[in-house]
């Protein structure tokens, strides 16, 4: 396939260099970015953008109809800031809807898991009884009961959590041996037997912002539609029908209309 | 547009005042109606849910026009797509006893060539085109989002929405003129 190319009048729709390219493409461009149309646009170019500007056209008899709709749902669930009244409501409603007897197993359940997980932590701390403590010991690995069968170590029971003493068995505070330095936490919460749980001592951020919000900065409004020139049609933005909103100053912005 | 405005209007909404709300709602309300009537099946009904979900919002939002315009019609898109599929969950009623057969015809030619076009027969219009065009051109033309925004709602890249939408507004070009619209 050595030989010429088609001549350009074969291929009038074929733009070299943009394959599938179509001639009217730049016009519809610049329909869609509501510049005038060149004076040679065909007819029907023309009748496209009066179809698109009355499409985009200001609001029409019975399409505002809903507004005291939406307004009555601003006044019931107009946020202020944080989570919405509307976002919570929801869930409200599940948990009113759900049968009573269906809630005590799961409230069963979250209580003997508030219990265990007490108990977990007391045995840890270290604030059990000898025996149970010891069992603690034996099962969960928690420090053993005071006057147990280290030799060296132990931690003192201690009704303050946040400053358990190290001990020998006899006693008296023990000399920290030589090494790197502990964590601040690790000097203050001795946890013999604890294991790495994996998880990130980080919270993740929630991120309230909705859907795509963005911040980047657009092309000002004032930026177009340009001004046509005489007899061009052009596909103008829609008139807004709120164009003295911005004037509109009922209430004062620190005190919300609820 | 609202247009400069838009940032002071949004704060004082947000702060709960009413008139600032209904300027917002005045402003995007026809165009979501108009986008809606194409793409969804009970329009107004899925417009207020819009509203409602957009309301609950509204507080945690930031951003300019444009990114709330993208995200309120991002929603109505969501809603819409849960009308359909509820939609489509309730029993077919038979079309001798509902009488929708007129509503299930599509516009009539004739119908649609008005010397002076009405937005709802324009709208009508472009809901003859193939679906994703008559949407990505709705986006495009009524809702004034630029083809950025339109690729992340139809979840489409720009390049596809781009020639989406040149195809749709050609089709449209032709239907236009055969319809004598005239300026």
């Amino acid at each position: 396939m050595s030989g010429p190319d088609a001549m350009h009048g074969e291929m009038p729709g074929f733009i070299p260099g943009r394959p599938g390219g179509e001639h009217d493409e730049p016009l519809l461009d610049t329909i869609f970015d509501r510049r005038p149309l060149p004076p040679g646009a065909p007819p029907e170019m023309r009748a496209l953008v009066r179809t698109l500007a009355v499409a985009a056209g200001p609001a029409e008899p019975g399409e505002l109809a809903g507004e005291a709709a939406a307004l009555a749902a601003f006044s019931g669930l107009a946020p202020s800031g944080g989570v919405s009244p509307a976002a919570q409501r929801p869930a409200r409603r599940w948990l009113s809807g759900w049968p009573a007897r269906g809630r005590l197993p799961l409230t069963a359940a979250l209580v003997a898991a508030a219990a265990g997980l007490g108990s977990i932590v007391a045995a840890y701390v270290g604030v059990l009884p000898g025996p149970i403590q010891e069992m603690a010991h034996v099962t969960v690995g928690a420090p053993a009961a005071s006057g147990g069968n280290d030799p060296l170590t132990h931690v003192a029971p201690s009704r303050s959590r946040s400053s358990p003493r190290v001990t020998d068995s006899s006693g008296h505070p023990q000399t920290r041996p030589a090494g790197p330095a502990p964590a601040p936490s690790q000097a203050t919460s001795p946890q013999p037997h604890r294991k790495p749980t994996g998880r990130s001592t980080g919270h993740p951020v929630p991120n309230c912002t909705p859907g795509p919000a963005r911040t980047t900065p657009k092309p000002s409004p004032t930026q177009y539609p340009p001004t046509p020139g005489p007899g061009q049609p052009v596909w103008t933005p829609r008139p807004s029908a709120t164009a003295g909103c911005p004037v509109i100053v009922t209430q004062p912005s620190s005190s919300p209309t609820r | 547009m609202i247009g400069a405005a838009f940032g002071d209007t949004l704060a004082r909404a947000q702060a709960g005042d009413e008139a600032a709300f209904a300027c917002i709602f005045r402003d995007i309300q026809p165009a979501l109606l108009r986008y809606l009537r194409v793409i969804a099946p009970d329009p107004e009904d899925v417009a207020g849910e819009t509203w409602v979900q957009v309301v609950a919002g509204l507080g945690g939002f930031r951003g300019e026009e444009q990114a709330f315009r993208a995200w309120l019609f991002t929603i109505a898109r969501h809603r819409a797509a849960d009308a359909g599929r509820s939609r489509a969950r309730r029993p077919a009623v038979p079309l001798e006893t509902s009488g929708a057969e007129d509503q299930l015809t599509s516009p009539d030619t004739a119908d649609l060539a008005l010397e002076a076009v009405s937005a709802q027969a324009a709208v009508a219009m472009i809901a003859t085109l193939p679906a994703e065009q008559a949407e990505i051109i709705m986006l495009r033309v009524v809702a004034g989002l630029d083809t950025a925004d339109v690729a992340r709602i139809v979840r489409k890249t720009p390049g596809a929405v781009r020639v989406a939408a040149h195809r749709g507004l050609r089709r449209l070009a032709g239907q236009a003129e055969r319809m004598g619209v005239t300026q």
